[in-house]
Parts: C-alpha cells; sequence; structure tokens
C-alpha cells in the first residue's frame, strides 16, 4: 500500500468512525499501553494517544479505555497483565517498547480471544495481532538516503547520529546506507546520540572537532537536530553544512517551511499514528467496518513546497 | 631496654605432658615496625595460661599469630609437636584453636542460634536443621547460665550477653585450644564468675585456655601459669601462684609502681558548681538529684544498667529527660552537646570507638573536633590545630609512632588519652568521665588518675564513673551509688569502702545511707 | 603499635609513605587519559576541544561538588538528575511568563536565575528535612523525589519539550558560549565553585563536620556537631549547586524535556567515587571529584575522537574505568 493511500484509507476509516450510532451497547473496555514520553517523538506520540481516547470516549459511552505508558519493557509488561488481570478488557492497542519482550505476553493477550492492535513497532512472531499499524522505518532511511544522494551528486563527507540502539535504529540506518551505495558519499563517522538533544550536542561537538571538513549531517530526528545545529553554531561551521532531521517535529517544519538554508527538508514519521491504531481498534466495537489488515504509513519528503500541510503548531512535538 | 630475667616454669601438675600449642623464637613486624621479637611460649593440655602486658606490648598480635590470623614474620609455630602454618582462622579453627576477639565477631541483624552456627550450620539434606540446632544452642546457653534466648536479635542484646555467646559459640566448634582476648573487660563479677566457673570446667576437661585481662586480681585467681609481654618481647612464664600481684605489674611496667591512686582532694564546704534537682529520664532515670563540688571527683557507682551512664548523658543533652540543671547557681537548658559545652560541661564517654572517636581519621580532626569553633572563624586555622595537637601530645603522653596515623591503630590507652585532650580542649569547668581505664593496662591507669587528680588542682570538678570498685574509692571524694536508674545513697570519706557501695548497689542499705548527699 | 615506647619518643612528622596509590591515582588515570587522546587524535588537545570537554563538564562537575559534601557526610542523593530537569523546566516557564512584564532582556533572565537558586534550594530542603527530620533513609527519600521531580517535568511540557523564548534566549546564550579571556563562563563558574568547596571541605568547620558525620555519627553527635543541621545543609547546599548547574545548561539548547538531566545523577555519584570520595562517608576531597568529573568527560570525547571500540561499547569503557578506579583506592585499604 503506498503511502498516500495508506493515509486516505486512515482518513476514510475515521470518518466512517466519527459519526457513527451511539447505540446502547454492552461497554467494551480497550486497553492501550504506550511507552513513556521520554523524548520529543514519544511525547508526541502520548499526546495524540491521549487526545484520541478522550475523543473516542466522548462520541462513543459504551467504549472504556485504559491507557498506561511504560518507562520500560519490563513496565509493560506488568501494565498489560494488570489490564487482562484486573480491566478484563476486550481489545489491546500496544505500541511495544521492544519487540521480543513484549511478544510473549502480548502474545497471551490474543490467545485468550482479545482483539490486539500493535503499533509501530512488529513483535518478533508473525500473524498475533488482528491489526497492525506502523511507520516505515526503512523508508524513513531510505527517503533521507536519497535526498543526500541527490543533494550530493559528486559525493561528500556526511557524519550521521544514530538513535538509542534499537531494531527501529538499526532498520533506518541500514536502509540509509543502502540508498547511499555507490553515490560517493562518505560516512565519515556514526555514534549514538540516543534521540536527546544533550547527547547529540556532545556527540556532534566531537564530530566537528575531529572532522575538518563536513558537507552534510544526518541527525536522522529532529530532537538530535537540535542539539546537532547548537554545536555547530558554536564551532561557527554554520556556512560549510546542512542537516536533515526527522520526525517532522512543528519548529523544523517551521524552518523547512521559512526556506532555512540548514534545515532544507525533513522527513515524516508521525507520532499521529497511535491515535489512527485507537480509532480503527474503537471502530471494531462500534461498527461492522473490517478494521483488521496491516498499515504501513510510509515517510514521506517534507520540501518547503509541502510544509505547510505537515505544520500543526499546537502539537506538543 | 634490659633483657629482663627469664623465668620457666613447668605447668602443674594436673597439666598434660606436652603442649598442645607453642611458639619458638617468633618475631611479626608490621612494615617496618617490628612487634614481636623472638617470642618462646607454650600451652598444655588442661591449663589456664594469662598473657599479660601493658597495652601494645604485643599480646593481640601473638594471640593472633597463634589462632592464624596472622603469620609470623620469622620463627615457628608448633601444634601438637609439629610445626604448623595455619592458611587461615578458620584453618585453625578446625584443628580446634579458637580465638574470641576482644571486639566481637558477631552478625547483628542474625540471632544467637544463627551466630553460633554461622558457616557450620547443621543440615538434614539441602535443609537446615533447626530442631538440631537449637537444642544444641539452648543446651550450650544453659551451660553458661545465661538466660539469653536463642532467637534473640544480637544487636538487642546486651554486651556482657554478646560475650556469652561467643563463649558459647567457640564451645560449639569443641576447641581444643580456646584463647580469650580479655573476656571480663565488659563484663559484671556475676558474669565474671559464670565465665571463670566454665573456663575451670573446659580446664577439667583438657581443653588449653590461654586468657589475657587487664585485672590482675582475676589473673592471680584463675591462671596456672602467667606469662609477661613487654614491648614485644618475652618478659617470663612462672606459675601463677608464685607471682603476686605487685609483681606481675611490675613485670609489666618494668618499673617499680609506686602508689596507683594520686592523693585524694579535700573539699570542705566548697559551693557547688553543678546541681541537679529531680532528674527524670523516661523508662531509665527517676528523679536523681545530686551536686557536683567545686574542685572534687565525684564517683558514681552502680551495677551496670543502673543508669549511670543514661544520666550522664540526659545532663549533656543527648536523651530527652525532664528536670532542673544549675550550673554555678544559674538554671541552663540543655538540649544539645553543644549546649553542655557552653555552659562548661564536657563528658567522656565509656565507648571510645564508637562514641568517642572517629577512628579513620588522624589525631589532629580528631583532637580539635568538639573544640572547632575555637580554632575557625570562617576558616580553620591548621596552625593552631597543630600547635595543640603538639601541646596535648606532651601533656597527656600521647605515644603514637606518627602524627598522621589513624586513631584506630592507636593503643587503648592512647586513644583514651587523646579523648582526653580533646575533651580538655573545649576548656570545660565540670567533667563527666564514664569508664575512664576501661581495657587500659596498669601502668597507662596511673597516668590517667595523675591527670584527673590534675584537672582538680585546676579548679575543675569531675563526675567519674566507673565499675571498677578500687578506681571509685581511690579516687572519689564523695561516692554516688546508682541502683534501677534512683541514686540510692551517697557515701563521703571513711563511708566510702567497697561493703558500703555494694550494700547500696544491691539495695540492701534501705534508705539509710540516703540524705548524705 | 606494639612499640608504643620506643615508637612514642619519635612521634615527630614524618609523614606519609612517598607514594600513595589512594591519592594520586586518579591524577594518574587522567594524565594517561590526556596522553591517549593527544596520540590518537591530534585535534584532541586543540583549543576548542578542550573547551568544549571542560564547558560539558561543568553541568555534573557543579553538582558533583555539592555531591561530595553529601556523600562525605554519610549521604546520598539520587534526585539531581531530575531535580536539574525540573528546575530547568520551571525557569523557563518563568521566564516565558516574564517575558511581557520584564521584556527579553537581562532583567528576565536574572529573575529566571534567581527562580532556579530559590527553587534548588527549596528541592534541597525537601530531601533534607525528609532525611533529617522524618528520618528516612536518604536512598529512599531521593529515589522518591528523584521520580517526583522527574514526573513534574514531563508534566509541565505536557510529555514534550519546554522551550525558552527565542529573544531571551539569545540574549542569555552567551551565559554558555562565551567568556572572558578565552574560557568559557561554564568553565570559569565549575573552577571557581570547585575552589571554594574544596576550600570549604578542607579549612571550614562545615567540612570537617561532613567528614566526622560521615565516618560515625554517634562521635560527632557527643563531640557537640549539630549532626542534623549539617546534613540539612548539605542537601541545601546541592540543592543550590543544582540550580548552579541548571543557570549555565539552559542557555545551552535553550529548552528542557523529560530526558534532560537523565542519570546525570549517577555520572556524579561516579566522578565522586573515582575522585576518592568514600562511598560510606567519612573522607571527602572536592579536586578528586573534579579530576572524576574530566576523566568520566574526557573517557567520552576520546571515544567519540577515535574509532578504537564501537560505539555500543562505550558505556562498558566507562564502567571498566569506574570499577579500576574504585579498585585502585581499594587494594591500598587491604594492605593496612
Amino acid at each position: 500500500m503506498g503511502v498516500t493511500n495508506a493515509f486516505k484509507a486512515l482518513a476514510v476509516v475515521t470518518a466512517l468512525a466519527l459519526p457513527a450510532s451511539a447505540a446502547a451497547q454492552e461497554t467494551s473496555v480497550i486497553g492501550v499501553s504506550i511507552p513513556a514520553a521520554t523524548h520529543g517523538w514519544a511525547g508526541g506520540m502520548n499526546y495524540h494517544a491521549q487526545e484520541a481516547v478522550n475523543r473516542l470516549e466522548e462520541a462513543y459511552p459504551q467504549l472504556d479505555f485504559v491507557l498506561a505508558t511504560a518507562s520500560d519493557p519490563g513496565k509493560q509488561v506488568s501494565d498489560i497483565e494488570d489490564m487482562m488481570a484486573t480491566r478484563d478488557i476486550d481489545a489491546l492497542v500496544v505500541l511495544p517498547f521492544e519487540s521480543d519482550p513484549l511478544t510473549g505476553p502480548v502474545k497471551r493477550v490474543a490467545e485468550a480471544g482479545k482483539w490486539v492492535t500493535v503499533v509501530d513497532r512488529g513483535l518478533s512472531e508473525d500473524g498475533i495481532e488482528d491489526l497492525y499499524v506502523a511507520g516505515d522505518n526503512p523508508g524513513f532511511g531510505r527517503v533521507a538516503g536519497e535526498y543526500f544522494r541527490q543533494q550530493l551528486p559528486d559525493g561528500g563527507k556526511i557524519v550521521v547520529l544514530r538513535g538509542i540502539p534499537t531494531t527501529i535504529d538499526n532498520e533506518r540506518v541500514e536502509a540509509f546506507q543502502a540508498a547511499l551505495e555507490g553515490s560517493g558519499i562518505e560516512i565519515l563517522g556514526m555514534e549514538h546520540g540516543n534521540w536527546n538533544r544533550d547527547d547529540a550536542f556532545t556527540v556532534m561537538q566531537d564530530f566537528l572537532s575531529k572532522y575538518p571538513e563536513i558537507d552534510a549531517v544526518w541527525a536522522s530526528d529532529d530532537d538530535m537536530a537540535v542539539g546537532v545545529l547548537e554545536a555547530i553554531n558554536q564551532a561557527d561551521r554554520a556556512e560549510e553544512m546542512w542537516v536533515l532531521g526527522g520526525a517532522g517535529m512543528k519548529e523544523m517544519i517551521k524552518r523547512v517551511m521559512d526556506g532555512d538554508r540548514m534545515i532544507p527538508v525533513n522527513v515524516t514519521y508521525p507520532p499521529a499514528m497511535i491515535a489512527s491504531a485507537i480509532e480503527m481498534t474503537a471502530l471494531k466495537f462500534v461498527s461492522n467496518a473490517p478494521v483488521s489488515g496491516r498499515f504501513i504509513i510510509g515517510s514521506v519528503l517534507i520540501t518547503p513546497e509541502n510544509a505547510e500541510s505537515y505544520y500543526f503548531p499546537d502539537s506538543p512535538f | 631496654m634490659q633483657p629482663a630475667p627469664q623465668t620457666t616454669a613447668r605447668p602443674s601438675a594436673a597439666a598434660g605432658h606436652a603442649p598442645v600449642l607453642a611458639l619458638a623464637k617468633v618475631s611479626r613486624s608490621f612494615g617496618p615496625v617490628q612487634v614481636l621479637f623472638d617470642v618462646d611460649f607454650d600451652l598444655y593440655p588442661g591449663e589456664v595460661h594469662a598473657l599479660i602486658g601493658e597495652n601494645g606490648a604485643g599480646k593481640s598480635t601473638m594471640m593472633k599469630i597463634l589462632s592464624g590470623y596472622l603469620e609470623p614474620t620469622s620463627g615457628e609455630v608448633t601444634l601438637d609437636g609439629a610445626p604448623v602454618s595455619f592458611a587461615s582462622s578458620e584453618d585453625a579453627e578446625d584443628r580446634g584453636v579458637v580465638l574470641i576477639h576482644q571486639e566481637f565477631n558477631l552478625a547483628d541483624q542474625l540471632s544467637v542460634e544463627q551466630n553460633i552456627f554461622l558457616g557450620r550450620e547443621i543440615k538434614r539434606g539441602f535443609l537446615l536443621d533447626h530442631k538440631a540446632m537449637r537444642a544444641t544452642t539452648n543446651e550450650l546457653l544453659e551451660r553458661l547460665e545465661t538466660k539469653t534466648p536463642a532467637w534473640a536479635t544480637v544487636s538487642k542484646i546486651s554486651v556482657p550477653e554478646k560475650q556469652m555467646v561467643e563463649i558459647a559459640k567457640a564451645l560449639s566448634r569443641e576447641a581444643r585450644v580456646l584463647i580469650m582476648d580479655e573476656p571480663t573487660a565488659v563484663l559484671t563479677r556475676n558474669e565474671a564468675e559464670i565465665l571463670f566457673r566454665q573456663i575451670e570446667r573446659l580446664k577439667a576437661q583438657g581443653t588449653a585456655i590461654l586468657y589475657t585481662s587487664h585485672k590482675l586480681d582475676e589473673v592471680a585467681r584463675i591462671a596456672d601459669r602467667v606469662t609477661v609481654l613487654r614491648d614485644g618481647r618475652h618478659v617470663l612464664t612462672a606459675p601463677a601462684n608464685e607471682l603476686t600481684e605487685d609483681a606481675m605489674a611490675e613485670a609489666m611496667v618494668g618499673r617499680e609502681l609506686s602508689n596507683l591512686f594520686p592523693e585524694k582532694t579535700k573539699t570542705s564546704a566548697a559551693e557547688a558548681v553543678l546541681s541537679v534537682k529531680d532528674f527524670s529520664i523516661p523508662g531509665i532515670v527517676e528523679n536523681a538529684s545530686f551536686e557536683l563540688r567545686k574542685g572534687e571527683i565525684l564517683g558514681f557507682a552502680g551495677l551496670v544498667g543502673s543508669g549511670r551512664t543514661e544520666l550522664m548523658e540526659g545532663l549533656i543533652g543527648i536523651r530527652p529527660a525532664t528536670g532542673e540543671i544549675r550550673v554555678n547557681g544559674k538554671a541552663r537548658q540543655i538540649r544539645s552537646v553543644d549546649d553542655a559545652r557552653k555552659a562548661g560541661i564536657a563528658y567522656l564517654t565509656e565507648d571510645r570507638k564508637e562514641r568517642g572517636l572517629l577512628l579513620n581519621q588522624g589525631m589532629r580532626a580528631n583532637l580539635t573536633l568538639l573544640a572547632l569553633k575555637k580554632f575557625s572563624r570562617v576558616l580553620i586555622d591548621r596552625d593552631a590545630e597543630e600547635k595543640a595537637l603538639d601541646r596535648s601530645i606532651r601533656e597527656f603522653d600521647i605515644r603514637a609512632p606518627s602524627r598522621e596515623i589513624r586513631v584506630a591503630n592507636l593503643s587503648g590507652g592512647n586513644q583514651q588519652k587523646l579523648l582526653l585532650a580533646k575533651t580538655m580542649l573545649a576548656e570545660p569547668e565540670i567533667v563527666i568521665i564514664d569508664e575512664p581505664t576501661r581495657g587500659i593496662d596498669i601502668g597507662t591507669k596511673q597516668q590517667i588518675y595523675q591527670f584527673v587528680r590534675r584537672l582538680t588542682d585546676e579548679g575543675k570538678s569531675v563526675i567519674i564513673i566507673s565499675s571498677e570498685m578500687a578506681e571509685v574509692i581511690g579516687l572519689a571524694t564523695r561516692v554516688a551509688v546508682m541502683r534501677r536508674g534512683r541514686i540510692a545513697g551517697t557515701l563521703e570519706g571513711e563511708d566510702i569502702n567497697e561493703d558500703a557501695i555494694v550494700r547500696l548497689a544491691m539495695g540492701l542499705e534501705g534508705r539509710k545511707a540516703e540524705g548524705n548527699g | 603499635m606494639a612499640n608504643a615506647t620506643t615508637a612514642g619518643k619519635a612521634a615527630v612528622k614524618n609523614g606519609r609513605p612517598a607514594i600513595d596509590l589512594h591519592v594520586i591515582g586518579p591524577i594518574v588515570a587522567l594524565i594517561v587519559l590526556i596522553i591517549i587522546g593527544a596520540l590518537m587524535n591530534p585535534n584532541f588537545l586543540s583549543y576548542g576541544n578542550v573547551t568544549n570537554v571542560l564547558a560539558r563538564s561543568a553541568f555534573i562537575g557543579i553538582i558533583a561538588v555539592g555531591m561530595t559534601f553529601v556523600i562525605t557526610a554519610g549521604g546520598l542523593d539520587l534526585s539531581v538528575g531530575s531535580m536539574a530537569a525540573f528546575i530547568a523546566g520551571l525557569m523557563i516557564i518563568v521566564m516565558n511568563a516574564l517575558v511581557p512584564t520584564l521584556g527579553t532582556g537581562w532583567p528576565t533572565i536574572l529573575a529566571g536565575m534567581a527562580a532556579a537558586l530559590a527553587i534548588g534550594f527549596a528541592a534541597g530542603l525537601f530531601n533534607g528535612l525528609l532525611i533529617t527530620q522524618a528520618r528516612i533513609e536518604a536512598f529512599i527519600v531521593t529515589l522518591g523525589s528523584m521520580g517526583i521531580f522527574r514526573s513534574l517535568v514531563t508534566w509541565l511540557a505536557d510529555g514534550g519539550t519546554l522551550s525558552l523564548n527565542f529573544s531571551v534566549r539569545e540574549v542569555y546564550r552567551p551565559v554558555y558560549y562565551d567568556g572572558i579571556f578565552g574560557i568559557a563562563w561554564p568553565i570559569i563558574v565549575f573552577l571557581a565553585i570547585a575552589a571554594l568547596g574544596e576550600i570549604v571541605m578542607r579549612h571550614t568547620a562545615f567540612g570537617r563536620h561532613c567528614a566526622a558525620i560521615g565516618s560515625n555519627e554517634q562521635v560527632a553527635r557527643y563531640s557537640a556537631v549539630h549532626v542534623d543541621r549539617a546534613r540539612l545543609a548539605g542537601y541545601v547546599l546541592l540543592g543550590v549547586l543544582v540550580g548552579v548547574a541548571t543557570i549555565m545548561y539552559v542557555p545551552r539548547l535553550g529548552s528542557a524535556s523529560s530526558s534532560t538531566g537523565v542519570l546525570w545523577e549517577l555520572e556524579a555519584i561516579a566522578a565522586v567515587i573515582i575522585g576518592g570520595t568514600v562511598l560510606k562517608g567519612g573522607f571527602g576531597r572536592v579536586w578528586g571529584t573534579v579530576i572524576g568529573v574530566l576523566i568520566l568527560n574526557l573517557i567520552e570525547n576520546i571515544l567519540n575522537l577515535t574509532d578504537l571500540v564501537s560505539p555500543y561499547l562505550n558505556g562498558a569503557i566507562q564502567g571498566v574505568i569506574i570499577i579500576l578506579a574504585v579498585v585502585l583506592q581499594r587494594q591500598k585499604k587491604a594492605t593496612r
């Protein structure tokens, strides 16, 4: 399914869902388990989840939501077990912290006959979930790589900041490297900035000390881009390079919109996917719409031309 | 140092024929400092052998070598006539040589029973055999005539009880050689008597017992043979009945000891510097009232646990208390040690290791801690501190191998002198000294008595708390005796004698002596 | 000690043994690291890199100076990282709120700084009172407040990031990036606080009392030390220093979020211990802490500047160095 198609599909589903007949039915309980807001993107995702839950509870009195945020995989497993044991949920929407540790517990939920929606990070075993809604991690890296290729046709020297060492990060970086293959672009160095501004600042400072010549930076995340930009400004080397972040933080979109030379473009990885997933799951219980399957929300390049449609000044991210 | 006359003696007839444990020409050094010089020693089955000497004479080192805690630098240890080199103290224990430390080796949070079997638990399969261990423990405790229950947590039992647990632990190891480092230092007379009976019993069973004590009367009573160490050298070994207490003391000190106690001060009707009225500490001290006169030494006697220490801790604001305190006629509120210091009252704790001195710090930091305000405006004047340390070392004859030494490595006597110096640096008018000579050798004791006496000459007033009857009698001009949290009576002048004190302490005197205060 | 009589007469200043690993260990480690760094990368000793490393050491460094006092007095504070995030968040909110009245210049920033110090003071007081008055273990109290501060900042930021007003930020920015005589402000503040801390630790009654309480609280109490007061003062001092660190931190990125200051507490504690302060208390040295902070930051810097090991292993290298530093100090004790 293409990028725009997926979005359209979601839009249709959402449109169906909202004016639904609030027929007096048995109350259904939907559990939502997501990682805590430990960085910008997760903060946005938390915001969208909460917002979706509030909206849907308002619209459908027969739906009841249990929202839990976890700061580590262990806590998330406990959350899910508690939901099963004490809240008797009918469906689970889960954005797994890590794939492997969550696979078993989520599988048990599915085996108990509950509806399972998995968001963003796939489980280690296929066929557990009824519905899968995810961002396109390889696409995220590929789109970024292609942009680098296009901007540096004669090759060049770049540095890369990676996220927290996870499957997501690996998929992105592998796709990015694959896209660069044969382009003559040399990756001088890759270090983990852990999707954190402070860490990215430090790593970039050291890159700047180490490499006298850098043409561009793939910060791979907008939080990290903030730290990277600050380090570049401090070293007074802003003229020399540009930076590509990712995930569509509103401040960064704004700079793309304004035609900032250092932030020419951005790549989407919408935190709102959790809201879509919750809505589609809710739909299962309030209508007979067929909602199962896999929905991949592709990553697109945000350019000054289309930036306006990705700019949400009220979102926290 | 002249070589002392060597006397060797055979053990009493009751003892076995060959020594079970012996040292031959054993020396030991710590770095550049040699602490034992070619010591010869033997211990026979079925004898009680007392090892005496001043603090720092090398007794502890010798005992540690005998029990596998230390290895000799040179010389030989023989067990049953064969040279032996214990790999560790456990190895020594496995071969029947057990050392009971002066500082207990008990796990505070475990029960008496768990401690006794620590590391040697009786098991049935993989599980602990609680029943068997409880039975053995009860039997051991009964033998030792202690009322401590086997399930009691060690942190909650008293010091003498801990001593008994240590002994029970050693008995459970079926020790052939039992080495005891000042076992009676923390025991009351009664408890010591029980211990002596145990020693007799073990001896009759053929156990060899090595024992150190600063209480020479005890040594004279229970030891078969006595070995004296001085400055790391063997001075003499002789049957106990051939040595008088004076001879033992002189052999230890290496010089003739004049009178142990200084001449008493004469206090007539001097005015009271401290008067305490209706002083109570909930649950411990009830309505204590007493007066301390200027320039006198007031003794506080009574059994361990009669509330003497607690009363004084209440006076200096460490324990919450009610009652009236007047210093030089002026009522004072004392809520902290700092308040007490400002009122001119200083207290020397009986527990110098846990309450008196910072063992892991040097002498200077310890010396000035109480009177630190004198040395600091914004910054601490280190030169002034050094000078104060110089003065104290001189004045109190503190002997340390180096100025930078950690206080933990000072001998007990020198620690006590340092504590005394620290307290006097705060220039108190009233000095309360709790157990001034606990665990201290006779030479240092005499010195400390002189210091105390000198304080009164300087016009200061002193309270001495002591469990050693002789000390109270020898030093104090008046003696208050406590019993069960009350002051049972006060004795003065000719009336101060052992009999009178014991009668008051045991509650035999009724109310007769009261009102003398 | 056995030779008391003879040795006593020689009770003169013969000092310590010539080489004490416990004392010089951290310095040697630092020098070795500097040599390694210089050999690995010619830019290592460049002005830019040295400034970077020192300036980024400043936040943890300033906090670690305060932590040295708390640990020396036998305490611990796990909340400092969260506290820094919390203070940074509140400070940004306060400054943003003051823009309409005080404008976007220094008055707003000074008010923000005052707020940071006041909040730090209050946070330290909160920890200290619970520990000294309610008599709860420091570990538990600060573990609790760690969670409280962290949640509060997440809540204040709505799960996202709090950003300082752009114009204020432009005025405030030089506090991190500029300096005098080519030395950045964070470095100046850090070194000044470290120097003051060393003097307080070594030459004032407060420092002496901290060491006394840490080595034996009973002895301190019997020696007329106001134990609770001194411990409380330690936590308050630490809180204020966290405020100072935050004042230097906010102008760097102009933002605070729930990920600000994560694990700073452990880095600060590690720096203190590497520097030779005893974790159980009783002995502390501020200069050692400064070296500890530099060691930790240099390791990271060197690993970034070279391609010696996989970046996955950075944490392992740091861990090994921390443990080694402590092992070296232990060995000294064992031979006593």
